[in-house]
């Protein structure tokens, strides 16, 4: 038997525990569910209907003989989504298997190794897509030197990884200069380095993720296009403007000011008045640890050093309380890839996914690990196999949320 | 003529405590004292703790259906769940910026009438919400004479934390997510492919 033949037994055997390694809460992505309220969506366009806007007319009647005007109905729309496909490809030399296929010459064999880093990085590349807002921008870049790219920050340099191809656009997103593979991230210089710059690139183009087309490329929809106050543009292809408060998602404007209580309060209150004052139990704080740090900072908050520091008496105080960090009453979630300036209020009851493909080996007639060619025609002495996924992010309820955003980024970050 | 129940008309809206004063006592020596004397912690009932919260305020039905809007401001339960016991920590004035930024800042203006969202400044400092009484199921807890010492220990242990520590207890936090996945992942397929060898 072929060695690439008993790799590929190997993945076969843990084909089914794939979902179990990718569908753990610990990234944002994650948090937001596979919805079983939603069918299996195919290739057309998943629809939600929203109840826009309240219908009815009240007012005060003169029952004798007065005119009772006419009424309204309630407004209804519908969201639309559809899924886009992400792979991730990942290949093993033979050298790296022969090393590492027996316990005597390695502690673990290569195919596992690479099953458990290729689902990590991709989970991680998924995660940092759900940050952006849904065109595949990963940062803008600043100023270059040489092939160094200094990002903008937020978000820096924070959504690329070392080795990922990506590709610049211009800052409109009509233009692509072409694309280069990442050779070092520094993500607290916020910069990149690349191995060849595009022809064109210049100060304030974008980067984009690898496998995007054309202008105006459409990628996964993240937290910066479902939550946003924009009035211009399209939603889950419905005209903002046609909905312009129905759609936007409550704001408080951090000024380049650090994180407040107030600013907090502001938020939650704002979802408070749309809601009802008793509709934020299911409210998460999502943010990063820049602005985790910042609360922290500022001392209101005590759960986390008992629960860090607390050392054996740690789990009496676990009695005391849940031991979640919490942000005015409301969880905090924190993520490395979050954007730096910004605390988004999340009520993932509202969000889902619309999934057509869970994530699986991509497979051809029951084949999962294909052969690489080398430049002569012959076989490369390495082999391939892919991770591939296909889904959107929808969130039902724009106005269920609030979020700060252009928030001071401590010092030291 | 069947017997009829009068229950059903009464409806508590909102439910309210007192903090026993024994145990105001104990946390307050524990926490010890802000600039103006008064206690840096204290336990607050979820239902009787009032803030206000001014602006354009949706109310709907059980069902989420709007009745009616109005711009106005109104004092509210500031924390949920209302029914808990809350603790809270004292923030001085100048945690929440200078008067002129949280005029600033708080100020919406609904139909041309300019409403202050937080209400005034809170020119003593104000408390905040540091965590809330409930076990790690979000059960209920009483405020007994136990629960009464965790939480004195709580912010004895906290005063003692210099803030240095905090930095260093966020990292930790994202190494232990990043270490309980490896783990997790390693214990999946550890055994799937020790059997396929």
């Amino acid at each position: 038997m072929q060695n690439a033949q008993s790799v590929a037994l190997q993945l076969e055997k843990v084909r089914d525990k794939l979902p179990l390694l990718y569908e753990r809460d610990d990234i944002l992505l994650t948090m937001i569910q596979q919805r079983g309220d939603v069918e299996r969506v195919s290739s057309r366009n998943m629809r939600l209907p929203l109840q826009i806007r309240p219908g009815g007319k009240a007012g005060l009647a003169n029952m004798d003989g007065g005119d009772l005007g006419r009424g309204s109905g309630t407004v209804y729309d519908v969201a639309q989504v559809s899924p886009v496909f992400f792979r991730h490809a990942v290949e093993i030399t033979k050298l790296v298997e022969y090393a590492s296929n027996a316990p005597e010459k390695a502690v673990e064999n290569a195919a596992k190794r690479e099953v458990k880093n290729a689902m990590a990085q991709f989970r991680a590349f998924l995660d940092k897509l759900v940050q952006t807002n849904g065109n595949g921008v990963l940062g803008s870049i600043a100023s270059i030197g040489a092939s160094t790219f200094t990002m903008t920050k937020p978000p820096g340099a924070m959504l690329v990884y070392y080795n990922q191809t990506i590709q610049v656009y211009d800052p409109t997103l009509t233009t692509n200069r072409g694309s280069c593979n990442v050779t070092a991230v520094d993500p607290f210089g916020s910069t990149i380095t690349v191995d060849a710059v595009p022809g064109g690139t210049t100060a304030n183009d974008v980067i984009v993720h690898d496998g995007l087309t054309g202008a105006q490329p459409v990628s996964l929809f993240g937290i910066l296009y479902h939550q946003s106050n924009a009035t211009t543009g399209t939603w889950l292809n419905l005209n903002r403007a046609t909905y312009p408060v129905e759609l936007a998602t409550p704001r408080v404007n951090g000024n380049n000011s650090a994180l407040t209580p107030g600013a907090v309060r502001l938020a939650i209150n704002k979802v408070r008045k749309a809601l009802g004052s008793n509709q934020v139990s299911k409210l998460i704080a999502y943010t990063s640890l820049e602005q985790e740090h910042q609360w922290e900072q500022l001392g209101v908050t005590i759960s986390q050093i008992i629960k860090e520091g607390a050392g054996g008496r740690a789990s009496d105080l676990d009695l005391l309380f849940t031991g979640e960090k919490s942000m005015a009453g409301v969880p905090i979630k924190s993520s490395i890839n979050a954007n730096q300036s910004r605390v988004d209020f999340l009520d993932l009851s509202h969000w889902g996914r619309a999934v057509m493909q869970d994530i699986d080996f991509y497979d051809v007639g029951g084949q999962t690990v294909f052969p690489i060619y080398g430049a002569s025609g012959g076989l490369a002495s390495a082999y391939i196999f892919y991770f591939v996924t296909g889904f959107q992010v929808w969130n039902e309820s724009p106005r269920s949320g609030a979020f700060i955003d252009n928030l001071a980024i401590p010092a030291g970050y | 003529m069947p017997p009829r129940t009068y229950l059903s008309l009464i409806e508590v809206t909102r439910e309210t405590h007192e903090t026993p004063a024994a145990v105001e006592e104990r946390v307050s020596r524990a926490g010890g004292t802000n600039r103006y004397g008064e206690p840096q912690f204290r336990v607050v009932w979820g239902g009787a703790r009032l803030a206000w919260i001014g602006g354009r305020w949706t109310d709907r039905d059980a069902s989420g259906n709007m009745i009616r809007e109005a711009v106005e401001l109104r004092r509210v339960p500031k924390y949920l769940p209302m029914d808990r016991w809350h603790v809270e920590r004292w923030m001085p004035p100048e945690s929440y910026g200078s008067p002129d930024e949280w005029q600033a800042q708080t100020t919406e203006v609904e139909d041309g009438i300019r409403i202050a969202a937080l209400g005034p400044y809170p020119s003593r400092g104000d408390y905040e919400h540091c965590f809330t009484l409930e076990s790690s199921a979000g059960e209920f807890i009483p405020l007994t004479a136990a629960a009464s010492d965790w939480i004195v220990r709580a912010v004895e242990w906290a005063r003692r934390q210099p803030r240095s520590n905090l930095r260093g207890a966020v990292a930790a936090c994202e190494a232990r997510r990043v270490r309980d996945w490896d783990r997790d992942v390693d214990a999946v397929l550890d055994e799937e492919f020790a059997g396929a060898e």
